[in-house]
């Protein structure tokens, strides 16, 4: 008999802000596995080319950005050959982008499940962020390949020991991802208006991000607010491990770490607070 | 508490009702600012945009039992499974359980259509809360009892709806939890499949002493599989007990029948200046005291009327029987009478095992020289027939529209 009087478990009207049940997680990881697995598999069902796509799609938006921003509108690229130049950012951005599109529809896409069976409802998101992060663990691959061919090449790069905190850096990006999707799925999930916004906001984002130009070309005064960008470190960061002997922006990669984890702390909290609230309004 | 699975204390749920749209927001704004919550509404207030889906509902469930929730649609039936399943929360109240609960509100959740069935049964396992090694140890039952070996390497797309239903339903039947909750899913599925889907909850609930809570629409299905029944009517449980005492209740109270009707009490009879009705009567010959009809109730019709016709002839009623649906099943007429004026009483029995279930309605034809209908005496009675087998392995529709208990007799021949 243990306190509850032997009772395992209880529902109630007010669940309470802090009841993130880690041990339930755990017992759910096979789930976590089989909706990744689930999202890989049915994702290229039906393609000729498959998981080819992986590599075409970022190969494909480096292509258009090597056209329209380095050959049409000459954006200097720090002296690094465009197409390298392009394919961090666009990795981390595509990466960043797709996960919080993903998570954010959480609710809505999956209301036919949620409304039939409990489970922890923190796995879907989870699920969605680690099936973009197989893929760009593939496009990783395809970086390090075209990385190579240009290095043997004889081009201008630098390569340091940096590099080794790509991990990291995808990481923390994970972290701002999930961490805004999930706060944006509570309330999407309510107000859909939210959903035509987001795509907005998104556009709007990927421009004050480091994608397509780089940091340097940003005027002195705006400095602060372009590096308080969670995302700005750490596309200027992956560029510099590959590219530069420059030191890490460490200051801006701390305050970019640290943002990311209080953001996916508060949406893991809203969201395990209204998680079961949200069926009623779906 | 003790042997105690599951206690529900004062479980009530809040619905708004109507479109969530512009005025979302302002009223949550509104609702934020003055800090109303639901839980300062009163069950009883009455209002237009919201509605008590469930009232202060009390119930205990044992270790073992089998329960079943009983009522109409919309009587708050499957939200008091979800409040348990964790789907949705109560507004007021609490549960409190032990063990673990597997919820089938639905079989087949979450299978994607793209994946293999073998895929699918490991998708769907983890979503009702299985572990792979939980999986793996079972999944030759798991295929045995579905009996879709060959395609399980085919994406169910192209599986049949029977074949789907049937995986599904194996997956779910090899969930190994204290307590089960099911909502109607015995719908599904050919009769066979339905012979070994309920005898594995039989087993499931006898041999291995598992908790189950469900919701059905199949008599038949509560009578021999419960332990114990409830009634839910708009949100609160009115009858609990026996399941073939609450049973005979929820038919008797649940059903628009019309067993009868004396018109001397209202002053009006129907009629002519002719025929005057003055009283119909259903009288059922109930079989084990429990007031409702089944096919073996052998049911006794009584009219009383007026005869007011003073010229000579005769006199022929007749009983006309319908199904629900219109259609007509019998024209029963009396012999021909010549009749006195006066109040005259007609009687007629229909033998038990006889009709088929189903809901019925009667008409009374009188008809004057066999041509001269004088009165026709529209829908006087309806009434409902309730299934009754008493082999329980099979709860399917019984087909037809009579249901005869005629001897068929088998005989094995010796070939010669």
């Amino acid at each position: 008999m243990d306190k509850n009087g032997g009772w395992q478990w209880e529902i109630t009207a007010n669940p309470g802000w802090f009841r993130i049940n880690l041990k339930e997680l755990i017992h759910y990881k096979d789930l976590l596995l089989r909706f990744v697995r689930r999202d890989i598999i049915a994702s290229y069902q039906q393609t000729i080319l498959g998981p080819v796509w992986v590599f075409l799609q970022p190969l494909f938006t480096t292509f258009v950005y090597f056209i329209v921003f380095s050959r049409v509108a000459k954006i200097p690229t720090d002296n690094i050959p465009p197409v390298l130049f392009y394919l961090p950012g666009t990795i981390i951005w595509t990466y960043y982008s797709d996960c919080l599109t993903a998570t954010m529809y959480t609710f809505v896409q999956n209301a036919y499940i949620f409304n039939k069976v409990y489970f922890p409802r923190l796995i879907v998101p989870l699920s969605y962020v680690l099936f973009h992060s197989f893929r760009i663990s593939i496009q990783l691959i395809l970086f390090i390949a075209v990385y190579l061919f240009f290095a043997i090449g004889g081009k201008n790069i630098h390569p340091n020991a940096d590099m080794l905190l790509i991990p990291v850096f995808i990481l923390i990006t994970a972290a701002f991802a999930l961490g805004c999707g999930l706060i944006i799925s509570v309330y999407t999930a309510k107000y859909r208006d939210l959903e035509n916004i987001l795509q907005f906001v998104l556009r709007l984002l990927m421009f004050a991000a480091p994608v397509v130009y780089p940091a340097s070309l940003i005027p002195a005064k705006y400095k602060l607010i372009f590096w308080l960008n969670p995302l700005t470190p750490l596309i200027e960061s992956f560029r510099s491990a590959f590219f530069s002997h420059r030191p890490l922006p460490l200051f801006y990669l701390g305050i970019s770490m640290a943002t990311s984890f209080l953001i996916l702390l508060l949406g893991i909290v809203l969201f395990n607070r209204k998680e079961i609230q949200i069926m009623d309004v779906i | 508490m003790g042997n105690t699975m599951i206690r529900a204390e004062n479980i009530s749920k809040y619905y708004r009702l109507g479109v969530l749209g512009s005025g979302t927001l302002k009223e949550d704004v509104k609702n934020w600012w003055y800090r109303k919550s639901p839980e300062s509404l009163s069950t009883t207030s009455l209002s237009r945009d919201h509605i008590w889906a469930l009232k202060n509902i009390h119930f205990e469930v044992g270790k073992g039992e089998v329960v079943g929730f009983i009522g109409k649609n919309g009587a708050g039936k499957s939200t008091l499974l979800k409040i348990i399943s964790r789907i949705t929360l109560p507004t007021t109240g609490r549960i409190l359980g032990k063990g673990r609960i597997a919820s089938l509100l639905e079989v087949g959740t979450g299978f994607h259509l793209e994946l293999t069935g073998k895929e699918n049964i490991y998708l769907n396992g983890h979503i009702m809360g299985m572990k792979k090694k939980e999986i793996d140890r079972k999944f030759d039952e798991i295929v045995d009892f579905s009996g879709v070996e060959r395609f399980l390497d085919t994406p169910v797309k192209r599986y049949s709806s029977g074949m789907y239903v049937r995986l599904a339903f194996a997956v779910a039947a090899h969930l190994d939890p204290e307590i089960l909750i099911i909502d109607e899913v015995l719908a599904v599925g050919d009769s066979e499949f339905q012979k070994k889907c309920l005898g594995k909850m039989k087993s499931v609930s006898g041999e291995e002493g598992k908790t189950i809570l469900f919701v059905s629409h199949n008599m038949q299905a509560l009578r021999s599989l419960c332990d114990r029944a409830l009634i839910l009517e708009k949100g609160e449980i009115i009858a609990s007990g026996a399941p073939i005492n609450v049973i005979t209740q929820y038919l008797k109270s649940g059903k628009e029948q019309f067993l009868g009707n004396d018109y001397s009490l209202d002053g009006f009879l129907p009629g002519n200046e002719f025929i005057r009705v003055q009283k119909v009567e259903l009288l059922p010959e109930y079989l084990d005291h429990h007031e409702f009809i089944d096919i073996r109730t052998p049911l006794r019709i009584r009219f009383e009327f007026w005869y007011d016709v003073a010229e000579p002839g005769d006199l022929i009623t007749g009983i006309h029987l319908f199904s629900f649906a219109g259609e007509f099943i019998f024209d029963l007429p009396s012999k021909r009478y010549t009749l006195e004026k006066g109040l005259v009483r007609g009687e007629c029995v229909i033998p038990g095992n006889f009709l088929n279930d189903g809901s019925y309605y009667i008409s009374i034809v009188f008809v004057r020289n066999t041509t001269i209908r004088l009165f026709y005496l529209e829908s006087c009675l309806s009434f409902d027939v309730e299934d009754f087998r008493d082999n329980g392995s099979w709860f399917g529709k019984w087909a037809g529209v009579v249901r005869p208990d005629f001897p068929v007799v088998l005989t094995p021949q010796l070939n010669k």
